[in-house]
């Protein structure tokens, strides 16, 4: 085999263990070799950040048509505060039908369930299966399951994130009364996911279309929480 | 929403379409940006962290360095945006909102996987001009050197993922290629 043949292999990932030997050998004793290695592992890292340029590009890109599809909707806002104020001119029975179909989309632009940030389920396949269990249960969405081992894991030991992510099973479910007494629980009782709670507290009362205790609640994140800061501020304008 | 990423294989995104590569970004978005507001940071850095967390992730993909996805691709994406904000947080020195309890950032070790590579070198003096002037070869010597050094082809992948037709050909292409790129960093210093 000749030495190019061996730098085709290496940069393929596909030395054998042989090969491997006498690639470290001719590193260390051939300069030539040597060099045209170095010039090609660095010619690879140029190429590497060639392409990294252009999937940043590539991304700018995708944003920049995700922000003008953002626009177009705050558009369609102002388009919607003029239909609204038609409607209140219509009569009170108008004005009622318009808000009421506008909770429900209200609530579904916003809602989305927690990630998973607590319980990395890689890296743990021998320690808790139940936790771990329980997590993959929830990132696949299959709820009923993931509350089922959270009640458990609940019952063995009182972590208060168990707590937050029952609630949020108990939310994918549309049990909304089951959650929000948790995530009522969680905002007295814990130090941590009080800010995350509040926020669902929010939303579940805009699902209820309870407007006052949906604001109560955004006006108390916004304040005193940096969580959904913005998003917050935007559903309080948009239930004036 | 149908999701996708679930069913989404490395082989799927090693043929390296566009589409999907756009889809999986679009998808994980609002998540990151949701898991990445506690940190505090503006919302043009954490669609930047963002971002990088993705192109990283994508890289090791097609580097080989993932061989086998370990997890779901969100988790992935948010490790590694974990270690970024981290490394941001770090270098801009900055007092992170009083809610929010800083052991909860992760560092290398505990990464999803510990052998990804992170992007974290600066590119030497010799790599920045082997840059500038790979883009001054023609298209298919920049595809081709794309395939072996970016993707890690073989000669033979080549072959199959080309219309190059032998071994030999595909040798003395790549072998043109790099005199070119030799000969012209050359001429620009001498």
């Amino acid at each position: 085999m000749d030495n190019q043949e061996l730098l085709y292999h290496y940069f393929s990932n596909s030395l054998t263990s042989e090969q491997e030997i006498l690639f470290q050998n001719l590193l260390e004793t051939d300069a030539k070799f040597k060099a045209q290695f170095e010039f090609e592992k660095d010619l690879k890292e140029a190429v590497k950040s060639h392409e990294t340029d252009n999937l940043k590009a590539k991304l700018q890109e995708v944003e920049s048509g995700i922000n003008s599809k953002q626009k177009k909707s705050i558009f369609n806002y102002s388009n919607l505060a003029i239909a609204a104020s038609i409607a209140v001119l219509i009569g009170w029975f108008g004005y009622s039908t318009f808000f009421s179909t506008n909770y429900t989309s209200l609530y579904e632009d916003n809602y989305n369930e927690y990630p998973n940030t607590v319980f990395t389920i890689t890296r743990s396949e021998d320690q808790n299966s139940l936790e771990r269990e329980a997590f993959v249960a929830y990132e696949a969405k299959n709820y009923q399951t993931a509350l089922n081992t959270f009640e458990v894991l609940s019952e063995e030991s009182p972590k208060d994130y168990i707590r937050f992510y029952k609630a949020q099973s108990y939310l994918g479910l549309e049990d909304n009364e089951k959650a929000k007494t948790l995530f009522k629980q969680i905002t007295k009782e814990h130090q941590n996911f009080v800010a995350e709670s509040t926020w669902y507290l929010a939303l579940i009362a805009i699902k209820e279309k309870d407007k006052t205790q949906a604001r109560t609640y955004l006006e108390n994140l916004v304040v005193n929480y940096d969580y959904n800061k913005d998003k917050a501020q935007e559903l309080l304008e948009a239930l004036n | 929403m149908q999701r996708v990423q679930e069913n989404i294989t490395i082989e799927d995104l090693k043929q390296g379409s566009d589409l999907l590569f756009k889809k999986i970004y679009e998808e994980n978005r609002d998540k990151f940006i949701n898991f990445a507001r506690k940190y505090n940071l503006p919302q043009e850095d954490i669609i930047d962290v963002y971002q990088d967390a993705y192109i990283i992730f994508y890289n090791n993909v097609m580097q080989g360095k993932i061989e086998k996805f370990t997890s779901s691709i969100s988790t992935y994406l948010f490790s590694i945006g974990k270690y970024l904000i981290y490394d941001k947080l770090k270098k801009n020195n900055k007092t992170i909102n009083p809610d929010f309890d800083l052991s909860l950032i992760k560092k290398k070790e505990e990464l999803v996987d510990s052998d990804l590579d992170l992007n974290e070198e600066e590119l030497t003096t010799e790599q920045i001009l082997l840059k500038k002037y790979f883009v001054s070869l023609g298209k298919k010597c920049q595809e081709l050197l794309s395939l072996f050094y970016y993707r890690g082809y073989t000669i033979k992948e080549i072959i199959e993922a080309s219309e190059y037709k032998s071994e030999n050909v595909v040798k003395s292409a790549k072998s043109r290629c790099l005199k070119t790129l030799k000969e012209r960093i050359n001429n620009s210093n001498g």
